[in-house]
């Protein structure tokens, strides 16, 4: 489980630790109201090298990352590049670019339909003749050089929809490099660029980016997945909390020692959480098409959590939203125990005792202006419902109980929604949901942006409801997750379900494999 | 559920709000709540003292003819407020108040009994709130659209039907004397306010569906995964709607003992600018009713002593235009730091 990634070269040590410092970050600050999403980072990067940026949901990552592109102004800190001082509470993308800064992020930002000398010119800008018109000759040898120089397996007029994920996103680190010379000063910061790649693109891009950066590009890269750090980094500098917790030089240690920086003790008590019985079947999907998923059939225990792992697009949000109604379900049945769900609405998969928190809570779960009390009881007015008229001291002392007891941090009961941190909004979503007692409880990556204490939180709080016989299904992203939380992991791969596997027999590579292995027929 | 997660040497987590909020914030909260009620009396205080309006504004007769005067705005505005609490504007709340009179008066003049003129009234306004609500949530048409479209059409039928005069006389002695007279000093058309009020008061702050309104407009897609019906809630609201500014129709008939055809026109921007103004008063980010009264009483005093000091026209445009424009930024910006 460890070291044996006979897949990649181990990284030689071309990079030495005397190479000089290219990219210098100090003190970088940044509150959300009262949350604080980073707190004094100071981190530096070595000119061609590749260091990793490593944190889970809530450390902090995209946050530094945004306030380096200029997208969102830190409340303190510089960056330090080729003798220029960047303030990151001023920056403009113009000026992040013309220090040198290149970012290439998670989401595929190019354009299908266009061919790759155009994809490339429309980064740069293209080169004009008389009235605008564009040189299509010199826009060709521009990508001809481009090609040449990142190696991409492609030609100038191929059409992006044409070629695979591996090659478009060398098509944007190409964009994104293409008026940097090599020997200039520049850091080029790529987000997470195999997120969405089976297993042999996200290779091939591996080996591009090992090129690149023997080549003399420094590049900082962010990512959450450990076999990458070890196969491919000069140093990882581990995020947590919003602090640079450390950084280390991955050949020096374990995975384990890795997973322990990153994640401290949340994953002791999450552990420790598995330790009840598994009862009767409480949720069986049989044979469910819908939206993205194919002929999806699982069972779900009271008291069992249930993992699903899959890429982006695998189906996985699809599959929750259709268990609760909220997609239509094309074919198959579901039932909850024994008993079919009629399907149509959230209102009638409330009825039948599903409960479903969405992915983005921003946009699917909280409601602004309201406050925690409203926010709490929005699913459970019914119950306050008597003498024709809502209880409100009823309700007030109900809010103030599912404080204590979902550990939500909060002035009061009446405080805004939108004066708590994001992990304390989860909870507050998640208690509305479990106060319900729910047969099923559908989870749509509980935390992301949820800070470490809140995640054991909301671990404890997910381990207490399947205690009490509730059946737990759990989409996530993060393999260390899944793996420590959940009994079994389902895999979705393109909409299908290729295999449900007990989570004690798999860690988080052979998790990855599984779920990044091609289709077989 | 007793858990304990600290675990000793942790780092501070990120995300913990520290202090109990402070008590100059209920303070200013409080300040908040009542400082449009407080202008109002301060704007009335100096129409009382001001050389042009000291004789006039603060007579018994002046009192009561603002208030009844402005008590169908009232309720025009209590109309348009119940589609507001959940993001959607009804902008044909003024043009089903004239319909509605319009056709009760007609009613009335031909004999029928003044109940059954109170039925026909709310029976149009509920059918046109239905029409609103199809189009709007069945067709999926935009609700500014609708309802606009819908006030323009019914200000042609109101043309139709009464060929642009106003339908009075033939109106039964005892009607009229109600419409103009007053129970305990109070206007009865006041008394028919309050009771309306109290009612949408009842209906979006006491009971779930008034809850189930504020959700839908704090968050529409949210909403529906917590179960809301959300179709049936928001064609509700148009409907209500109708129903409510049907019964200010039937109001303006009684109190200006016939129908003019341009009143639907002259309800709607009063009543609008106090539902919107009504987010900065009693409930401050929050449309309400509390709010909606204070507002209508705001730009009551305000065009009433702009009236009695005889300014032209326009100086009513400027400051009820200003007044709509304020009162929204205001609610906009109290709503957003609440969110």
């Amino acid at each position: 489980m460890s070291q044996d990634h006979s897949e990649h070269r181990p990284v030689e040590d071309t990079s030495s630790a005397d190479a000089p410092v290219v990219l210098v970050l100090d003190g970088v600050s940044k509150s959300f109201g009262p949350t604080k999403a980073l707190q004094a980072v100071s981190l530096n990067v070595r000119r061609g090298s590749v260091h990793a940026l490593l944190g889970g949901n809530g450390s902090g990552k995209s946050t530094l990352i945004k306030a380096l592109a200029g997208v969102q102004p830190a409340d303190a800190g510089t960056a330090l590049l080729g003798g220029n001082t960047l303030d990151l509470r001023h920056l403009s993308p113009q000026a992040a670019h013309a220090a040198g800064l290149r970012f290439v992020h998670q989401n595929d930002s190019t354009f299908a339909t266009l061919s790759v000398a155009e994809n490339l010119a429309i980064g740069s800008g293209f080169t004009t003749g008389l009235a605008w018109h564009i040189i299509w000759r010199e826009q060709e040898r521009r990508a001809r050089q481009a090609i040449e120089r990142f190696g991409i397996k492609a030609k100038p007029s191929d059409l992006l929809k044409d070629l695979g994920p591996a090659t478009r996103k060398m098509i944007e680190i190409a964009r994104a490099l293409q008026d940097v010379d090599e020997d200039q000063p520049g850091v080029l910061v790529l987000d997470e660029p195999t997120a969405a790649l089976p297993t042999t693109e996200a290779n091939t891009l591996l080996d591009a980016i090992r090129r690149y950066a023997e080549q003399g590009q420094s590049i900082m890269y962010v990512t959450h997945r450990l076999e990458e750090v070890f196969a491919l980094a000069d140093e990882a500098t581990i995020l947590r909390d919003g602090r640079n917790w450390t950084t280390v030089r991955p050949r020096d240690i374990t995975h384990d020692e890795l997973v322990s920086h990153m994640m401290g003790s949340a994953w002791d008590s999450a552990r420790k959480a598995r330790d009840h019985e598994i009862g009767a079947p409480v949720l069986e999907v049989k044979d469910v098409s819908a939206g993205a998923t194919r002929n999806c059939s699982l069972t779900v225990r009271a008291g069992e959590v249930v993992g699903i792992a899959g890429l982006i697009g695998s189906g996985r949000s699809s599959l929750l939203k259709t268990l609760f109604g909220a997609l239509p379900l094309e074919a198959g049945t579901v039932t909850i125990d024994g008993k079919p769900v009629q399907h149509g609405s959230p209102r009638e998969a409330m009825h039948a005792g599903i409960a479903y928190v969405p992915e983005d809570r921003s946009t699917d779960a909280v409601f602004p202006g309201l406050s925690v009390r409203e926010n709490l009881s929005i699913a459970s007015l019914s119950r306050y419902w008597r003498h024709a008229v809502i209880q409100r001291k009823a309700e007030h002392a109900d809010g103030r109980r599912l404080l204590r007891d979902y550990l939500i941090k909060a002035p009061n009961d009446a405080a805004p929604i939108g004066s708590l941190s994001g992990g304390n909004q989860q909870k507050v979503v998640l208690a509305r949901w479990l106060r319900r007692d729910p047969r099923v409880v559908l989870l749509d990556e509980p935390t992301q942006g949820v800070d470490v204490r809140a995640r054991a939180e909301i671990y404890q709080l997910i381990a207490t409801a399947s205690r009490s016989g509730t059946a737990v299904l759990f989409v996530s992203s993060d393999f260390e997750e899944l793996v420590t939380v959940c009994d079994s992991i389902a895999v979705l791969r393109s909409g299908r379900l290729v295999t449900v596997v007990p989570a004690a027999s798999l860690d988080a590579e052979k998790l990855n494999v599984l779920v990044h292995a091609p289709l077989a027929s | 559920m007793a858990t304990t997660i600290v675990e000793p040497g942790q780092p501070q987590s990120a995300g913990t709000p520290n202090s109990p909020r402070p008590s100059s914030g209920r303070l200013i909260r409080g300040l908040e709540a009542y400082a449009l009620l407080g202008l109002t009396v301060v704007v009335g205080a100096f129409f009382s003292v001001w050389g042009p309006t000291a004789d006039t504004f603060l007579t018994a007769a002046n009192l009561r003819s603002l208030s009844s005067g402005n008590a169908v705005v009232a309720v025009v505005a209590l109309a348009a407020l119940v589609p507001l609490v959940a993001e959607e504007f009804d902008l044909s709340v003024g043009a089903i108040a004239g319909l509605s009179a319009v056709l009760a008066a007609e009613a009335v003049a031909a004999g029928l009994p003044v109940i059954l003129a109170l039925v026909i009234a709310l029976v149009a306004g509920t059918l046109v709130g239905l029409f609103n609500a199809l189009i709007c949530t069945r067709v999926g048409v935009n609700a500014v659209v609708t309802t606009l479209g819908v006030s323009i059409v019914i200000a042609g039928l109101i043309n139709q039907i009464t060929g642009g005069t106003t339908i009075s006389g033939n109106l039964p002695a005892g009607f009229l004397k109600f419409g103009s007279g007053s129970t305990l000093a109070v206007p009865n058309i006041v008394w028919a306010l309050a009771i309306i009020a109290l009612a949408v008061y009842y209906l979006v702050d006491h009971t779930p569906y008034g809850r189930y309104l504020y959700a839908y407009g704090a968050n529409r897609q949210a909403a529906r995964l917590v179960g809301i019906r959300t179709r049936l809630t928001v064609g509700l609201t148009f409907v209500l709607a109708g129903l409510i500014a049907g019964s200010a129709g039937f109001l303006q008939v009684l109190r200006a003992g016939g129908a003019d055809p341009r009143v639907g026109d002259s309800l709607l921007l009063p009543a609008i600018t106090a539902a919107f103004l009504s987010a900065a008063a009693i409930k401050p980010g929050r449309y309400n009713v509390g709010g909606t009264m204070v507002a209508v009483l705001f730009l009551a005093v305000l065009n009433s002593g702009l009236n009695l000091a005889g300014v032209p026209p326009y100086v009513n445009s400027y400051v009820n235009g200003v007044a709509l424009i304020a009162g929204v930024a205001l609610a906009v910006l109290l709503g957003r730091r609440k969110a």
